[in-house]
């Protein structure tokens, strides 16, 4: 019985099962006849198979070897890769200096005002003097810097001037000498020789000892792609992981080590740059819960990963949480209930067909319920079979060892089913605006569909920003962080890896770790506590739509 | 306690007024009906629509009450259970077939879906159409169209049916089948309120009329009784005929006629104080005259007419 002494089957609350499928299924129909429906959804589609092209043609083709501390470039020409050149102490800029390439030690020098003058010895001599060799190396071949003044002893040696050398005339050219008589020669350049020179007066010389040149046969490019990848040995209570595969940390076995290179990151080289004592390692750090928060690395430890494996991976789930968030949630999310919600009980009285439906026995509040149920049917319908049809043909193209990654399907389903909540919120904001202001509804809505994707990108740029939660979607992108973190816990270490070891995958841009844990850092919270709000948010949007429409006149 | 509710009089209103800010739709009207095919009479503007609107409770009257089996149809929708309502609006689900529209709504009544159609299909055939209900009302006629807005008020068999014009811009053939319909349903023992602006399709269907102008009551009871007042009052009757003016010379010798006229070449226009004895003495005049008489008309029997001579009467008296 109800207050008018009615009992419940004369009242409007029964037969609600009836009823409601009756609107239901009038909407769904009613939005099946429209072509606004078929465009919106159609382009939904679209955007949809144009990200599956996106993904096959760039992310795809990410999966091959990059390499990632860039050690493979050879930038001088001359043969021999960066990292064969930083081994032998060169510099990839100078194609003269190169593994192999003679090396001089300096020794000794006489300045122009050098009280003594004489020299002897067996040395490689820069300078301007007279010698009185022992023994010449005819075949010397010079040495990078100064050597473009080697002297060329097997020429045919000319006579020098009449006259004393230095005092009545000079060498012309850097590089030159002449037979100066009694066995002795005048020069002015580098050759390596063993005997006594006499340096004249406000003239100098410089000797040091050369160690010849020699062939090194240049290393192939790949050698130095994918060299040093991450070594994890999957034991988090062990933070010190890492090895140094390809020996550019350790230096162990080089010819020479350098005394100072920049290091992968581009900074300078410290062999313990994470300062945990051990050198050469990588160190995890892990908070309470197990998950990895940071990964500091020595210089050049682990720096240059197998692509297919990490990149792959990584590229992989950051196109299904970028789609997720974008495509999903602030797109499609947005413009459906933009193009199908605004007009449910708008367009019914505009076209004078509401008459029909409220002459039952029902309730408006009901009615309003009823047809966003027939909209959300609709749209849930469509999102839930586009994000298994993306799900499906994704777990196809993503790498993997079996043919098909059930492991995505979750994160779908779940990128579904925020998307399906969002459409929820939005369908009742908008709906209730349209009722609200019938004419002006739709401005209300571009305002809050330009608020919402400004607070959705924020929110994906950092989920902690407080006026992001001043929004709807930020509550489904949480949704969409939590559900990552349960079905790929380790998608925190891959983000984690990325940002340690600067591998560009994206990852760190589209997922966060879920805020709203409320301090328990647990996902599961954070998807109750956004679930609860998108609820309240509708319900209450829907409580306001329902007072407005119960106290309506209608023409 | 079905059995209270069913002794409460199907509609009921008690000093019930509706301001549209400054313009008034109806105004202090009082009325209880219950049973019988009404008639509800006014010219446009009169305030049929906003009186039908506000029973339907699609308006909020401003002052007064109103009830439907005893309930307020503003605050509850419960009395739509047992009514039926033909809104004067033309709009429709064109996509949809008649016994589409009509079971889809006919299941907001409670109905599954099966007894939904087997319902609607029973009423499609009462408003007959049941030989056109698998195509689109896109495609109907005006008054198949209107006849499908029947039957979906009909579909839940109610005990109240409220019509808004449903007669308005019918081909005559649509307007006889729904006055068949209306007489019908007025047979069956239901409440049935129809209103028009047209006095003589009123008097077609039935005898009990409320009369509205300028959102007042203007008259309640039995069309007879009012026109029988209106017959004491002058009128005019035209008649089309080869030869008017011997017609006159018959006419003017007779008892209840004061006047003729010609209006027109071959019109001839008598007047009169007493309608029906003037009807009364017309056939045989005519007979007499020997003349082929193209067409009779009563220019002043019509709701303007009745209207004027009501209002100059309330003034009178």
């Amino acid at each position: 019985m109800d207050d008018k002494g009615l009992s419940l089957k004369d009242s409007v609350w029964s037969q609600i099962d009836r009823k409601a499928g009756a609107i239901i299924e009038l909407t769904i129909r009613q939005l099946r006849h429209r072509l606004s429906t078929w465009v919106v959804l159609g382009v939904g589609f679209l955007i949809m198979i144009l990200l599956l092209a996106f993904y096959i043609d760039s992310v795809r083709d990410g999966f091959e070897s990059i390499d990632n501390d860039g050690d493979s470039v050879d930038e001088d020409e001359d043969g021999y890769p960066l990292g064969q050149e930083i081994k032998y102490g060169h510099s990839d800029l100078d194609s003269s200096q190169y593994p192999g390439v003679g090396k001089y030690v300096p020794v000794g020098e006489i300045d122009y005002n050098d009280n003594f003058r004489n020299i002897s010895g067996n040395y490689t001599w820069f300078g301007q003097g007279i010698l009185d060799p022992v023994w010449i190396n005819v075949n010397y071949s010079g040495i990078s810097g100064p050597g473009y003044g080697k002297i060329n002893w097997q020429d045919e040696m000319k006579s020098c001037p009449d006259g004393e050398a230095f005092v009545d005339w000079n060498l012309n050219d850097y590089g030159s000498t002449c037979d100066y008589g009694d066995g002795k020669y005048v020069f002015w350049g580098e050759f390596q020789a063993e005997g006594t020179i006499e340096v004249p007066i406000d003239r100098a010389l410089f000797w040091g000892l050369y160690a010849g040149s020699f062939y090194v046969e240049p290393d192939p490019i790949s050698l130095y792609i994918d060299e040093d990848d991450i070594n994890w040995d999957d034991n988090l209570l062990q933070s010190s992981q890492g090895f140094d595969d390809d020996g550019d940390c350790t230096m162990e076995n080089w010819s020479e080590v350098p005394e100072w290179i920049y290091d992968d990151e581009g900074e300078y080289f410290d062999n313990d740059k994470n300062g945990n004592g051990i050198i050469c390692d990588v160190q995890w750090i892990l908070d309470e819960d197990g998950n990895v928060i940071a990964i500091n690395k020595d210089s050049n430890v682990d720096e240059d990963p197998v692509d297919g494996k990490f990149m792959g991976e990584s590229s992989h789930r950051t196109f299904i949480i970028g789609v997720g968030k974008m495509a999903f949630v602030i797109l499609l999310g947005l413009f459906l209930p933009l193009f199908l919600s605004l007009g449910l009980i708008r367009d019914e009285t505009e076209n004078g067909t509401l008459h029909y439906l409220l002459s039952k026995p029902i309730h408006r509040g009901e009615f309003i319920i009823y047809r966003l149920l027939g909209y959300l049917t609709v749209t849930g319908i469509y999102i839930i079979s586009l994000s298994l049809f993306m799900g499906i043909i994704g777990s196809f193209l993503g790498p993997g060892e079996s043919i098909i990654r059930l492991s995505d399907l979750p994160i779908w389903l779940g990128i579904g089913f925020a998307t399906i909540l969002v459409l929820c919120a939005y369908g009742a904001l908008f709906n209730t605006l349209a009722l609200i202001t019938p004419k002006y509804g739709i401005y209300f809505c571009i305002f809050i569909g330009v608020w919402e994707f400004v607070m959705g990108i924020l929110t994906i740029a950092n989920p902690n920003w407080t006026i992001s939660a001043i929004s709807i979607n930020h509550w489904a992108l949480q949704i969409i962080d939590s559900i990552v973190l349960i079905a790929w816990p380790d998608t925190l270490q891959l983000q984690q890896m990325s940002l340690a070891f600067n591998l560009e995958t994206g990852l760190d841009l589209f997922w966060k770790p879920p805020a709203h844990t409320l301090g328990t850092s647990n996902p599961l919270v954070s998807i109750f506590v956004s679930i609860v709000m998108l609820f309240l948010f509708t319900i209450s949007m829907l409580g306001i739509g329902q007072s407005i429409f119960k106290n309506r006149e209608i023409m | 306690m079905k059995e209270i509710s069913s002794k409460l009089p199907a509609v009921m209103l008690d000093h019930v007024s509706k301001w549209y800010g400054e313009v008034i739709g109806i105004n202090d009207i009082s009325l209880a009906i219950n049973g019988g095919v009404t008639g509800i009479l006014g010219p446009n503007g009169a305030g049929k629509s906003t009186l039908f609107k506000i029973l339907m409770g699609r308006l909020k009257p401003s002052k007064g009450t109103v009830r439907l089996f005893g309930i307020d149809p503003w605050k509850s929708t419960t009395p739509y259970r047992r009514i039926g309502y033909v809104s004067e609006s033309e709009r429709m689900y064109d996509w949809m077939t008649s016994l589409d529209f009509i079971s889809t709504l006919a299941r907001l009544h409670g109905m599954s879906r099966d007894e939904a159609l087997e319902r609607s299909k029973h009423v499609l055939n009462f408003v007959g159409l049941e030989d056109v209900y698998h195509k689109e009302i896109g495609k109907y006629s005006k008054g198949m169209r209107q006849r499908v807005k029947i039957a979906h008020a009909l579909v839940h068999n109610p005990d109240l049916i409220i019509l808004d014009e449903p007669l308005h811009g019918c081909d005559p053939i649509a307007r006889t089948s729904i006055m068949n319909v209306i007489r019908e349903l007025g047979s069956q023992g239901k409440t049935v309120l129809v209103s028009s602006h047209i006095l003589e399709e009123i008097e077609r269907i039935t005898e009990q009329i409320v009369i509205l102008h300028n959102g007042k009551l203007l008259a309640i009871g039995n069309l007879h009784a009012i026109r029988d007042l209106l017959d004491q009052h002058p009128h005019r009757i035209l008649i089309n005929c080869e030869n008017p003016r011997d017609l006159a010379g018959l006419f003017i010798s007779s008892e209840p006629i004061y006047g003729v006229r010609f209006p027109d070449k071959g019109q001839l226009e008598i007047h009169t104080n007493n309608l029906s004895a003037a009807h009364d003495v017309l056939p045989s005049i005519i007979i007499k005259s020997e003349q082929k008489i193209t067409s009779i008309e009563n220019p002043d029997d019509n709701l303007d007419s009745l209207i004027g001579y009501l209002i100059g009467g309330v003034n009178n008296g």
